[in-house]
C-alpha cells in the first residue's frame, strides 16, 4: 500500500490496538461511536435475549444507551456518558457530521448532518437520514451491503458483486465527503471485512485464483486513501485532523469452535428438543454460550427456567473456566486465550445485562454460539475470523496513545480536536 | 345492544360509507379468518350481494385448504374475484426459499397488489385488519390514505373524530379502509361463533396443533393446541398470554436480520 505509506511519511503513526471485548462490529464499532466501554453503551453482540425469556433480540441503534460522538459534536442528543459530560461544555458549537456506513448506527436517527447506516441495515430509507439524502443514494443504486448470502452459491460472482459494492461504496463516500459541507466525516469500508472472511486463504497463495483480486481490492482500497486523503488536504489546509481505525484484525480460520456443544458435553447446558434457538433451554442448563464467546449462566433471578443460585454462582464460574481452559485443539493447542468476568472489563449502568464470561480465543479458533452442532469443532465455508488483539489505527504523531489502547480510548482524540 | 351486534353495526356503516365514496373499490381477501368475517360483513351490509370484487393475493405458496376454501366461497356466495399474482417474479423461482423472505414477501404480496390496484384502477381497498393485531397498528385510522408509493404516513393522517371519517383522495393515492379495525382477536371468534360463519380448518387442532394466524405455507407454524371447535378456540384465547402472530415469520424484520447475521456466520 505505497500511498499509505506515504501518508505515513507525513506526520502519522499506525498503532496496534485492542478490538472491543467482544471483537465484533456491532459492539466494537458502537465502542468507537460512544468512546465507552459496552457496560455504558448497552451493546454485547449482533444478538442478546429479552429479558426475562429466551427469545432472540437482535439490538439495534435504538439500544445504544451512550451518546456517538457526533450526537456530542452536533449537541443533538439527551443521552449522557462519562465522556460526553467531559465534552458538552468543551465543545463550543454544533458541528455539523457526515457518517456513512457505520456498522450498527440502524435506523438512522435524526442529528446535526447525515447518516447514512451501515450493517445490518434493512432498508435504505430507514438506514438514510435526513430524508433528503435519500434520492441522491437512490439514485446511484446505493448498496447497504454486499449480499454475503451469495458466498455459498458462487464465489466468484461474490468476489465480483464485492467489488461492485466498494464501487458504489467510494462513490457515495466522494460524493458526500466533496459535495456537503461537514465539519466531521467518518465512513467505513467494510468490503475488506467480507473479503477477509471469504476469502483469507487468498491473500497467501499466489496460485489461488482469488489472489489477484484479493491483492487488487487492497491496491484499490489504497488508492481510494490518497484520494480521500488530498481532498482532506486540500480542504484543511494542513490543520485538520485525518485518522484511520479498523474495529477488529483477521487471523486465518482453523477451526470453528462451538461451545454450545462444548457445555453441553460437560454438562453445563442440557438443551430440548422443542422450540427455537435459546428456547430449547432446559431447566437443569447452568450455562450457555451466545455469539462468538459470551457465557452467561442461567441464574434463578433472570431466566424463567433459571437453575443458578446467587451463592452457587462463583464456584460454577470457576469450573467453567477451568473447563475453558482445558479446551485443547489441533495438536493439543489451547483454544482459550483469555476469560474475562465480566467485572473485570465492563463498568456502567448497563454492566448488569453484560454474559457472566467473556472468551477470547487463539487465533485460528472462531467461536460460535450455534445450538444445532453435534461437534464441538468444525468448518465453515469462512477462511478468516476475528482477532482482538490486533485491531489498528492511524493518527497524527503528536497525539500520544496509551500504551496498547482500546478502541473506545480513540473517540476522546476526536472530540479533543473541536476543542482547540 | 349487545357487544357483537355494536360491532357489527360500526362495521356495516364504514363498509357502506366506504362504497358511497368510492365506486372503484374491492375488498382484500386473504381467507384467514379476519377478511373472511370482513367478507361476511359486506354481504350483509348489501343483502347478501356484495357490489365490488374480491381480491385475492395469490403468492402460489398459500395452503390446500386455503384454496379449496376460496373457490368453494366464491361459488356459493356468488363473488366477483379478482386474482392479484406476481407472474413474472414467479416464473423467475421467487419463493421462501430463495433469496431473503423479506423480498419474498415483498414481491409476491406488496407488489402484487401494486400492481392489482394500477391494472384495476382502484381507488379504494377494504382490508380486515384489526388494532389489536400488531403495535404498529394501534395508530391506525378506519379511512387510511397511502401514495402512489404504498408508503403510509401515520404522523400526518387527517383527524378522524367520532364518525366524521376523511376520505377525500388525490391522484395516484388510494385508500385503504379498515371496517374491523376496533375488533379483538376474541370478538372475531365470538362474532364467527354467533353467526355460524364457516372458516378455513387449519384454524382447528389436529394431532395437538392448530394455526392461530395463516398465510403461506412455508412461513407459518401452528400452535401447540387441542381447540379443535369455535367454543375451545374462544376459551383458549380468552386465557392466552401469548402474541396472535407468535406462530407467524411474520417479523420481516427479524428473518431479515437473521438472514443478514448468518450470512455471516453470526448466530
Amino acid at each position: 500500500m505505497p500511498n499509505l505509506k506515504e501518508i505515513l511519511g507525513q506526520g502519522f503513526v499506525l498503532h496496534r490496538m485492542n478490538a472491543s471485548i467482544p471483537d465484533i462490529s456491532s459492539v466494537s464499532w458502537t465502542s468507537f461511536n460512544t468512546g465507552v466501554n459496552p457496560g455504558e453503551h448497552g451493546i454485547y453482540g449482533f444478538t442478546d435475549l429479552s429479558p426475562h425469556s429466551y427469545s432472540l433480540y437482535f439490538p439495534n441503534s435504538r439500544d445504544v444507551q451512550a451518546p456517538t460522538f457526533w450526537e456530542i459534536l452536533g449537541k443533538t442528543s439527551q443521552k449522557s456518558s462519562t465522556l460526553s459530560q467531559q465534552y458538552r461544555k468543551k465543545i463550543g458549537r454544533s458541528y455539523r457530521s457526515i457518517i456513512l456506513n457505520v456498522p450498527h448506527t440502524y435506523p438512522a436517527w435524526p442529528m446535526n448532518g447525515i447518516l447514512v447506516s451501515g450493517f445490518v441495515s434493512l432498508d435504505l430509507k430507514k438506514a438514510t437520514f435526513p430524508e433528503s439524502a435519500y434520492p441522491y443514494l437512490h439514485s446511484i443504486h446505493y448498496l447497504i451491503d454486499v449480499e454475503a448470502e451469495k458466498a455459498r452459491e458462487d464465489k466468484g460472482s461474490f468476489m465480483r458483486s464485492l467489488f461492485e459494492c466498494f464501487e458504489i461504496r467510494k462513490k457515495a463516500i466522494s460524493h458526500l465527503f466533496e459535495k456537503e459541507s461537514w465539519d466531521l466525516f467518518f465512513a467505513c469500508v467494510t468490503e475488506s471485512d467480507r473479503l477477509h472472511h471469504f476469502f483469507f486463504e487468498a491473500s497467501e497463495d499466489e496460485r489461488n485464483p482469488y489472489y489477484e483480486p484479493f491483492i487488487r481490492f487492497y491496491t484499490e482500497l489504497d488508492n481510494f486513501i490518497k484520494v480521500l486523503y488530498e481532498e482532506f488536504s486540500r480542504r484543511s489546509h494542513g490543520k485538520g485532523f485525518f485518522a484511520i481505525l479498523s474495529d477488529h484484525g483477521f487471523a486465518p480460520v482453523k477451526k470453528e469452535v462451538y461451545l454450545n456443544r462444548f457445555l453441553e458435553e460437560q454438562g453445563f447446558l442440557v438443551l430440548r428438543k422443542d422450540g427455537k434457538f435459546y428456547e430449547r433451554i432446559d431447566g437443569r442448563t447452568r450455562a450457555f454460550n451466545m455469539d462468538p464467546g459470551r457465557i452467561c449462566l442461567h441464574d434463578q433471578d433472570r431466566y424463567p427456567r433459571g437453575a443458578v443460585r446467587k451463592e452457587d454462582r462463583s464456584n460454577l464460574l470457576e469450573d467453567i473456566k477451568e473447563a475453558l481452559r482445558n479446551l485443547k485443539g489441533e495438536n493439543g493447542e489451547k483454544v482459550i486465550d483469555k476469560i474475562y468476568e465480566k467485572e473485570e472489563i465492563y463498568n456502567g449502568p448497563y454492566s448488569e445485562m453484560a454474559p457472566a464470561l467473556v472468551c477470547l480465543p487463539n487465533d485460528g479458533y472462531d467461536l460460535k454460539g450455534s445450538l444445532e452442532k453435534k461437534e464441538i469443532f468444525g468448518q465453515n465455508i469462512f477462511t478468516g475470523m476475528h482477532t482482538w488483539h490486533d485491531a489498528l489505527c492511524l493518527l497524527p504523531e503528536k497525539i500520544i496513545l496509551p500504551e496498547k489502547p482500546f478502541i473506545q480510548n480513540l473517540t476522546e482524540y476526536v472530540l479533543q480536536y473541536y476543542t482547540e | 345492544m349487545d357487544h357483537l351486534t355494536r360491532l357489527e353495526n360500526k362495521s356495516i356503516y364504514i363498509i357502506r360509507e366506504a362504497y358511497y365514496r368510492f365506486k372503484d373499490i374491492a375488498m382484500l381477501w386473504s381467507v384467514g379468518k379476519d377478511s373472511t368475517t370482513l367478507l361476511w360483513l359486506c354481504r350483509k351490509a348489501f343483502f347478501g350481494q356484495v357490489p365490488f370484487p374480491i381480491i385475492h393475493i395469490d403468492t402460489g405458496y398459500k395452503f390446500p385448504e386455503m384454496y379449496r376454501f376460496r373457490n368453494e366461497r366464491v361459488k356459493e356466495w356468488n363473488l366477483k374475484l379478482l386474482i392479484g399474482r406476481n407472474e413474472e417474479k414467479l416464473k423467475e423461482g421467487m419463493g421462501p426459499g430463495q433469496g431473503s423472505k423479506l423480498d419474498c414477501c415483498n414481491e409476491l404480496k406488496t407488489n402484487a397488489l401494486k400492481m392489482a390496484i394500477k391494472k384495476y384502477h382502484l381507488k379504494a381497498i377494504l382490508l380486515g385488519i384489526r388494532r389489536d393485531e400488531h403495535g404498529i397498528r394501534a395508530k391506525e385510522r378506519y379511512f387510511s390514505p397511502r401514495d402512489s408509493q404504498f408508503k403510509w404516513d401515520y404522523e400526518n393522517q387527517p383527524a378522524e373524530l367520532w364518525d366524521q371519517y376523511q376520505s377525500t383522495v388525490e391522484e395516484e393515492e388510494h385508500f385503504r379502509i379498515h371496517p374491523i379495525l376496533h375488533f379483538t382477536e376474541l370478538d372475531v371468534w365470538s362474532y364467527v361463533k354467533r353467526e355460524g360463519l364457516p372458516i378455513v380448518p387449519l384454524y382447528f387442532s389436529r394431532n395437538g396443533k392448530r394455526f392461530r394466524s395463516i398465510g403461506c405455507l412455508p412461513c407459518c407454524s401452528p400452535i401447540d393446541s387441542n381447540a379443535s371447535t369455535i367454543d375451545e378456540i374462544v376459551e383458549e384465547i380468552r386465557t392466552s398470554k401469548t402474541s396472535e402472530r407468535s406462530g407467524r415469520a411474520q417479523d420481516k424484520e427479524n428473518i431479515y436480520t437473521m438472514q443478514k447475521l448468518r450470512a455471516l456466520g453470526y448466530m
